[in-house]
């Protein structure tokens, strides 16, 4: 099992120096109960949840061994990381390998080193929804010296929490008993620290659960601050659903990351953070020690279509000063609202260059043709290729550069090439987007993407001189956000909604960049293929494991939106209805007409029945009348 | 506002039962003259003989006795006096029984449509569709009955005839009871109320899918438009018309007919999804029409528009939804049932032509046509001996 390791070790040997190594076992923990309301099977690491929080240098190239202990294939994505050139490390079920099957292994090796990325991601598992269950960390990438100075640090992981497993979730989610697609709604949130890759454990003399009892969960976990000294705070959300609100009482925030791009000093009084989004603020401890300080983190609720009487969508933390003083908790804000993201600056300076190529994506929500509610790009829902891209793209030579190789749901991009992704949201709800191994420049936002009033939706202005750069953003719904991207990454690169259950119901396209380059730098390892023969996956060909590039015979499609009006099962059913009719009204005129009784005859078949009726009596017979 | 104002069912229930009310008092007005102006004989043309005027004056002491007296007047001046005035009595007999009747009837259902809508009306709410269903379902089966033995009212006439003279023969032969001197008031009387419950329970039972803001309109004009006919059939009795009429009437009751069953359907399907869904679909799925509206499970068509029950736009939708049973969305179920209600009227109307014995089925008659063709084959058997003879 751990021979892989070994050759592993002598390949990566050149740059052993900075190799961290972690070994992960992937395993189901039962009865963890962080939010002390209901104990719930999770999935862990080695025996723990949370698993363990991840913790580099950007010389390092770190390795995650991975052994899959579940029942189903398993993945870890790093999220945000760029895998250039080597994006079947990305860990995408479907896209990027064919998952780990149980009892097998995987060495995803993260080379930091190499892809000058610094400071806050998170480690997930992008297989069946497993991050839902638990399989969820913080992953920080720390430089040789900090561009802003602070005195300490902590990781604020948030997320939400569901009671009942993800599968059994999902099959309630993507039914016809569902048609409107209301999403499951979490039955709790969650916030908890880290330092040093390690978790804050709950404040002395509360009693935590057993199986987590190394952790403290929302008002059992508390940060200690010092009077004088500053602060940065890195905030995950981890959530697979729910965006937060998280503000700190008595207490300024300053923003000074944004997915792992470092921006000049933003102060803001809240931050919005939506799943899977990365802020680091800097936060100025108080100088007088007389009070503790509520830390909030709120769910944002708009998304749920009911919030149940027993969910708390708002958990509290603290900031200690003092562990004697009273807690001061201000409760809510005035108001809540987004963090205006395009306003931020990157530190490091990276211009807008013009783009060649444009791709608009527009999101549509609706009940398709099997009764069940779906999600679509440009009308298309997404299906997981039998073959994963990556692998169609370094095995079909010549015709990898066909679009429609790859499904109806792929974009060809050249090496290299500038393109914009214009995202429309024209669903009701507010989507998180996320593109695997790159930064997006954020280039514009429209408010309403129909509209032709220009301060509504304002053109894009070429030329911008430092866009803020991040992986994951937010698009409230008849929002247009525009991205410029530069397609330097040969590889194939998921984009799509962070929130899980959209990603489940086809939130998603594929980026097949440069596959000419992909094939010259091809280093797929064995272990990829090995994996995917032992679950009955295709390695080759395209999108539905054809040589041919146009032939998808077999590739599963669908479900398609509903074509209503007169179909011909409909006019033909409709016809039968008015022929049916036509009959019964004739048949009743047959039955008035002809066979004609005279007067007389009526006249003796009623006294026929008369005295028939009287011989039998009242109530048929029953009460025979008197002689 | 069609569907709030004027109910298409309930007119036609109100109507067709007014009718048949009409016809059954217009047959007794018609009787009081032949009663009292003709020979009693009449009454009666075919073999049981009239009774002898001899046993006339035993029933004197009943109303129809009086007119029995009137052989043994000598002037025909009083004579002609004293029938007016009898027919006048009788009338208004008839009348109050028919107007007691019909205030009984409407203050029944009065009663039964407000506790309806005041007592039971939370009932359905909370699963509006179910009882939708249910109502819809017994309306479709009553109005299949009625409809079918509608195309029987021609013989009505000659039925009620038959009772009467029965009642009245009766009196005359044992003479024992006074009730033939109520006959004519409590014919009319129960005929009436018992056509009125009749409706009302079809008023109430169809309803109760409708606001109570379509019943009033729709009873009163199919009241009036039902004594029309009644009265224009009274008028110009001629049976050709009246078959004619009646076909067209049964034709339209038995469309709404169909088209109530298909509907009711239509609800318990929608029950069995709202079931499922937890939540009522326009709650948990998306509102009106279009994806998420409907089940798309058997669905055989669906239209983005036109939905009779749609608060915007169902104006016309909501007639013709009354009358066809017109939906935007026709699942398997609802296409069967309608053709299916369709089917069940041709077979039962095939059966009840062969029962009566007016056709033959595969060559086979029925007991009723053996003897039509053995009373006809008499008749002319006997025409043919006195020809014979002669």
């Amino acid at each position: 099992m751990w021979s892989s390791l070994a050759l592993l070790a002598v390949a990566v040997s050149p740059v052993l120096a900075g190799v961290q190594e972690v070994w992960w076992n992937l395993t189901y923990i039962q009865d963890a109960n962080p939010d002390g309301l209901a104990p719930r099977r999770v999935i862990g690491v080695n025996g723990t949840w949370p698993p363990p929080p991840l913790d580099v240098n950007d010389t390092d190239i770190l390795v995650v061994h991975t052994l899959n202990s579940l029942d189903k294939p398993a993945t870890l994505h790093h999220h945000g990381m760029f895998f250039n050139s080597t994006s079947w490390m990305d860990g995408a079920l479907a896209v990027s390998q064919c998952g780990i099957p149980p009892g097998d292994s995987f060495d995803y090796v993260i080379p930091v080193n190499t892809s000058g990325q610094l400071g806050t991601y998170w480690v997930h598992s992008h297989a069946n929804g497993q991050y839902v269950d638990g399989l969820r960390a913080p992953f920080l990438v720390h430089p040789q010296q900090e561009k802003h100075h602070y005195d300490e640090e902590f990781t604020v992981v948030l997320g939400d929490w569901y009671h009942d497993e993800h599968a059994d979730l999902l099959k309630q989610f993507i039914s016809v008993a569902n048609p409107g697609g209301a999403e499951p709604v979490p039955d709790s949130a969650l916030i908890y620290f880290a330092q040093n890759a390690t978790y804050l454990g709950p404040i002395a003399g509360t009693s935590p659960d057993p199986v987590t009892a190394a952790v403290g969960f929302n008002e059992n976990a508390t940060l200690s601050f010092e009077p004088g000294k500053t602060y940065r705070l890195r905030v995950v959300n981890t959530s697979a659903f729910a965006m937060f609100f998280f503000w700190i009482d008595g207490h300024e925030m300053r923003i000074i990351e944004v997915d792992g791009t470092d921006v000049e000093e933003y102060p803001i009084d809240l931050i919005s953070v939506t799943v899977a989004q990365r802020y680091s603020i800097l936060v100025t401890a108080r100088n007088d020690t007389s009070a503790n300080w509520a830390i909030h983190a709120n769910m944002d609720t708009d998304m749920f279509d009911t919030v149940p009487d027993a969910l708390n969508p708002n958990v509290t933390s603290s900031i200690t000063y003092n562990s004697s003083a009273p807690l001061t908790d201000l409760g809510f804000v005035d108001e809540y609202f987004d963090v205006p993201d395009l306003d931020l600056v990157p530190l490091v300076v990276e211009p807008m260059v013009p783009a060649t190529k444009t791709v608009e994506l527009e999101v549509l929500f609706d009940t398709l043709d099997d009764g069940t509610n779906r999600a679509m790009f440009n009308m298309i829902t997404y299906n997981s290729p039998l073959v994963p891209a990556v692998l169609s793209q370094v095995t079909l030579g010549e015709n990898a550069t066909i679009q429609e190789a790859y499904g109806p749901y792929s974009i060809v991009l050249d090496h290299l090439e500038v393109f914009d992704i214009v995202l429309k949201n024209g669903d009701a709800g507010k989507h998180p987007f996320h593109l695997h191994g790159h930064k997006m420049q954020l280039i514009g936002r429209a408010e309403d993407y129909t509209s032709d009033d220009p301060s509504l939706n304002p053109p894009i202005v070429e030329g911008q001189a430092n866009p803020v750069r991040r992986d994951t953003v937010q698009v409230p719904s008849m929002n247009s956000v525009t991205m410029r991207v530069i397609a330097d990454n040969p590889g194939v690169w998921f984009f799509h909604c962070h929130i899980e259950w959209h990603l489940e119901v086809g939130l998603a396209v594929q980026f097949v960049e440069a596959p000419i380059q992909a094939q010259e730098r091809n280093g797929i390892p064995q272990v990829i293929y090995d994996q995917c023969q032992a679950q009955g996956i295709p390695t080759s060909g395209n999108a539905a494991g054809h040589v041919s590039a146009t032939d998808l015979t077999g590739l599963p499609l669908g479900p398609f939106p509903q074509i209503l009006g007169w179909r011909p099962k409909g006019i033909g059913a409709m016809t039968g209805c008015v022929l049916t009719a036509t009959i019964g009204m004739l048949a009743v005129t047959w039955y008035a007409l002809g066979g004609h009784i005279s007067e007389a005859e009526m006249e003796h078949e009623a006294r026929q029945q008369q005295e028939a009726k009287e011989k039998r009596g009242k109530f048929f017979g029953l009460l025979k009348q008197k002689a | 506002m069609g569907k709030n104002v004027f109910s298409v069912p309930i007119f036609f229930i109100v109507f067709r039962e007014t009718l048949e009310a009409a016809i059954i008092v217009s047959v007794l007005l018609g009787l009081v003259e032949q009663i009292v102006r003709d020979d009693p004989g009449r009454l009666s043309p075919s073999p049981p003989p009239p009774p002898s005027p001899v046993e006339k004056p035993e029933g004197s002491g009943t109303g129809s006795g009086e007119l029995n007296n009137q052989p043994e007047l000598v002037h025909q001046e009083d004579n002609e006096v004293r029938a007016k005035r009898l027919i006048r009595k009788m009338r208004i007999q008839i009348f109050a029984g028919s107007f007691l009747g019909l205030f009984f009837a409407l203050a029944i259902g009065a009663a039964f449509i407000a506790v309806w809508f005041t007592q039971a009306s939370d009932l359905w709410s909370k699963s509006e569709e179910l009882w939708e269903g249910i109502f819809e379902l017994i309306a479709s089966l009553i109005i299949f009955v009625m409809g079918v033995t509608m195309l029987r009212m021609d013989r009505a006439k000659v039925k009620w005839r038959v009772k009467l003279q029965r009642a009245f023969e009766g009196k005359q032969v044992d003479g024992r009871t006074k009730a033939g001197k109520w006959v004519l008031f409590i014919l009319p009387f129960i005929t009436v109320l018992r056509e009125g419950m009749e409706a009302v329970i079809f008023v109430g039972g169809v309803s109760l899918g409708q606001p109570a803001t379509a019943i009033p309109l729709a009873t009163v004009i199919g009241i009036i438009c039902g004594l029309i006919c009644g009265f224009l059939i009274y008028a110009f009795a001629s049976r050709t018309t009246l078959t004619v009429f009646m076909v067209a009437m049964t034709n339209f009751l038995l469309l709404i007919g169909a088209g109530l069953f298909s509907r009711s359907i239509g609800a318990f399907q929608e029950n069995a999804f709202n079931n499922l869904l937890g939540a009522d679909v326009d709650d948990a799925g998306a509102a009106g029409d279009g994806p998420g509206s409907y089940d798309v499970r058997g669905n055989v068509w669906h239209l983005n528009c036109c939905n009779p029950e749609s608060k915007f736009d169902g104006q016309g939708w909501t007639i013709f939804n009354a009358i066809f049973g017109w939906t935007n969305n026709a699942t398997i179920g609802t296409v069967l049932g309608y053709v299916f209600y369709w089917l069940a009227v041709v077979a039962v109307l095939i059966y009840m032509k062969f029962k009566e014995g007016r056709t033959k089925l595969f060559g086979r008659e029925s007991a009723a046509g053996v003897r039509r063709r053995e009373r006809a084959a008499l008749d002319r058997g006997d025409s043919e001996a006195s020809v014979g003879k002669e």
